[in-house]
């Protein structure tokens, strides 16, 4: 069934891949130090970081705020109803890029859940028994073979690649909820869902920014990695990562090391 | 009543080719990887967020059992890529060692944090070995931070014999030893090739 599925967008994905893969094939190395090196696409990189910087103040000025404030004074038996509401508006579009992609069993996953909240849509479907699926344009062209294309920072939205931002504007015309509710009510969804998930990230982005050696390139690797985990769905194959490690450096027992001790 | 000999005569053999043909040795490993890693985080939960502890004391505890662990300098040297090569012997020394401390350092204090989170591993399966001596599998887990969206945390654990090692974590997808490998590379880069910048950036780390 997964291959089927996968495989119905193959035709079409194989001429997009074509093209795609022009842009971003990589030689052939014999050094095994860099055979997995993925080479990180990424051409706009100064504009990019301006921008990254320029997104990173307008988060603590306006995004971090609300979500801090949404937190603190949201009462708790109102954030699952509000919650779920934002997530259900998104289901519309969730079924129709299932369709798209050949995914019959998430399509059905989306439109139920979509259906089980309708009676409650604006209570936010309190009792929810199906967990809400997610799946947008750039994921749709990513099943059907397209490649990401250069990375991009897009001002406000953030993170983002070619293919993700064509995916952006052509959700923009085809989301069924912006189609029967105006593109304010999609518009509307999209701070709504920035400023949730802002919240549910509050500890992991400050634990990021205190951590990383280059939160620029740590963004930029976790939104690729993220996307090409949300292409899979979650299948184990995506999570196939780094398998280059080995254990010929640690099948000894570790030597000690020096500065082990004297750690502060 | 004793059994007539030809029971035993065909029985034995029997028995013998059962135990031959049980499909235990093949995916042994992938029990074994799944004990290692719901052990290992019993260990983990059980001795890092127990009370009364100095933050000097979680961090020794977080060494000894990610060097248990982990592949370390597997992990390190991967994580380094194409750097590694170019990289003179005294910079690897003390690459290795800050690499470990500054592992050591922010996951000691993020286990602080943590207090009665549940941890539940599902399955394990089959992953390509570069290796011929190797098995790899993907022991799959859940953390639940809060009940309701648990956490898919998945183990990529690399088996000789009875060793067993963790070479890399990923986090609803996304794998640390790729997202480490993509800072490091981006701050050699920019610093025209050099690890130093690397070097000092973790000291700091380790340091601060």
């Amino acid at each position: 069934m997964p291959l089927l599925k996968r495989g119905s967008g193959r035709i079409l994905g194989v001429a997009l891949l074509a093209v795609a893969l022009t842009a971003c094939a990589g030689t052939p190395n014999d050094d095994p130090d860099a055979a997995a090196d993925v080479e990180i696409n990424d051409p706009l990189e100064i504009p990019n970081r301006f921008i990254f910087a320029f997104n990173v103040g307008l988060d603590q000025l306006v995004l971090q705020p609300a979500a801090v404030t949404y937190r603190d004074l949201m009462p708790d038996e109102l954030k699952v109803p509000i919650g779920n509401l934002i997530a259900n508006l998104f289901m519309p579009l969730s079924f129709l890029h299932s369709m798209l992609q050949g995914d019959f069993e998430r399509a059905e996953m989306a439109a139920s859940r979509f259906v089980a909240s309708a009676p409650t849509l604006f209570l936010g479907n309190p009792f929810p028994d199906r967990a809400p699926v997610y799946e947008d344009a750039g994921q749709t062209l990513g099943v059907w073979g397209a490649g990401t294309g250069p990375y991009i920072m897009l001002p406000v939205l953030g993170p983002s690649n070619v293919r993700d931002t064509t995916g952006t504007i052509v959700d923009f015309f085809i989301d069924p909820l912006g189609i029967v509710a105006g593109s304010q009510a999609t518009i509307g969804r999209g701070v709504g869902s920035a400023v949730l998930s802002r919240e549910g990230n509050l500890e992991q982005v400050r634990d990021l920014q205190r951590n990383s050696v280059d939160y620029y390139a740590a963004v930029r690797s976790l939104y690729g990695q993220r996307r090409v985990a949300e292409i899979k769905n979650g299948s184990l194959e995506a999570t196939q990562a780094a398998p280059t490690i080995g254990l010929e450096l640690d099948f000894e027992p570790a030597p000690k090391q020096s500065s082990a001790a004297t750690t502060q | 009543m004793a059994l007539p000999r030809w029971t035993i005569a065909i029985a034995g053999p029997l028995v013998a080719l059962i135990i031959a043909a049980t499909p235990a040795n093949a995916d042994q490993h992938l029990t074994a990887s799944s004990e290692f890693i719901q052990s290992l985080a019993d260990r983990a939960i059980n001795t890092l967020t127990a009370d009364g502890q100095t933050p000097e004391m979680r961090r020794q505890e977080f060494r000894g059992l990610f060097r248990e662990g982990f592949a370390i300098n597997g992990i390190a040297r991967f994580v380094l890529g194409r750097y590694w090569r170019g990289a003179s012997e005294a910079d690897r020394t003390e690459y290795m060692a800050l690499f470990e401390d500054v592992i050591v350092n922010t996951w000691a204090d993020r286990f602080s944090e943590y207090s009665g989170e549940k941890f539940e591993v599902q399955q394990a399966v089959n992953a390509p070995s570069a290796h011929k001596a190797e098995n790899v599998a993907i022991v799959r887990s859940l953390f639940f931070s809060d009940p309701q969206t648990p956490v898919r945390i998945d183990w990529r654990v690399a088996s000789r014999g009875d060793i067993y090692k963790i070479t890399d974590v990923s986090v609803e997808g996304i794998s640390m030893a790729n997202t480490q490998r993509d800072e490091f590379s981006s701050v050699i880069r920019s610093n025209s090739g050099e690890i130093s910048a690397l070097l000092d950036i973790l000291r700091k780390k380790r340091d601060g």
